[in-house]
């Protein structure tokens, strides 16, 4: 029953991100489906991926208040009641399907890995390649704002 | 309950959303949607099987959509700096002004 409501809450949520006149209340609604998406997750046993999906989320929702907040067009007019019991009434009927319906047949073959075998036997040389592209942007980085200091002088 | 559906109908909302919003910054929401329906499609398909290697290629899915989305909001705050707006409509015609008025002269 959880899965059902959040699911539920999940897509109401995307509807209003997507379709709210103003931008700061798209991004507010942003965050819980970010936030419905790490409940989901850490009810199913991923807890790794939601704490992922809580740190990439943060960031993402605050560069996009502060843009929000400084680039957006001020909208003309502000999201009626009706056009907000709109979006929640078609949130609940897009979220039906998922909800009733299900895909079957069997799942292929799949390995027995578990998260740490996963991540260091088969996505290792990913990981360490992650890490060293972000050792050079923040190296590149510090160059720039080395040499920007010393021209600046 | 299927998360595949799940899946699916966010995928859908966030390609309509892309193809429809005429604010940069919601255009850039639809691609979060996006990014977020293959992420719901990867962990939870294998955490219902069992296997970690959904959340082992989510690390690196994350990776990606957070270069995509530092790319995204560079491209967004270069364009409304430029023309002073993020609505691509008035960019458009702002662009179609100018071949105009070049054309003219």
């Amino acid at each position: 029953m959880i899965l059902e409501i959040l699911s539920l809450g999940l897509i109401v949520s995307a509807c209003l991100a997507l379709f709210l006149d103003e931008v700061i209340y798209s991004v507010a609604a942003l965050a819980g489906t970010f936030l419905f998406t790490a409940l989901l997750y850490v009810i199913n046993g991923a807890v790794f991926s939601a704490i992922f999906q809580f740190a990439v989320g943060v960031g993402t929702l605050a560069i996009l208040f502060l843009s929000g907040e400084m680039l957006s067009d001020k909208p003309l007019k502000k999201t009626s009641p009706q056009k907000m019991g709109a979006l929640l009434g078609m949130g609940v009927v897009l979220s039906l399907p998922a909800i009733f319906l299900s895909v079957s047949g069997a799942a292929g073959t799949y390995s027995e890995a578990s998260f740490g075998d996963a991540l260091w036997n088969l996505r290792g040389t990913d990981v360490v390649l992650e890490a060293l592209v972000i050792l050079t942007v923040a190296v590149g980085i510090a160059i720039v704002l080395y040499e920007k200091r010393n021209g600046g002088k | 309950m299927d998360f595949v559906i799940l899946s699916l109908v966010m995928l859908a909302l966030g390609v309509y959303g892309l193809l429809t919003n005429r604010q940069l910054l919601k255009v850039f929401i639809s691609v979060e949607l996006i990014a977020t329906a293959a992420t719901i499609n990867f962990v939870m398909l294998a955490s219902s099987l069992g296997v970690g290697l959904g959340q082992a290629f989510l690390i690196l899915a994350f990776s990606t959509d957070t270069a995509v989305s530092a790319v995204i909001l560079a491209l967004l705050v270069i364009v409304s700096k430029k023309y002073g707006t993020s609505d691509i409509s008035k960019i458009i015609k702002s662009e179609e002004e100018k071949s105009e008025t070049e054309a003219e002269s």
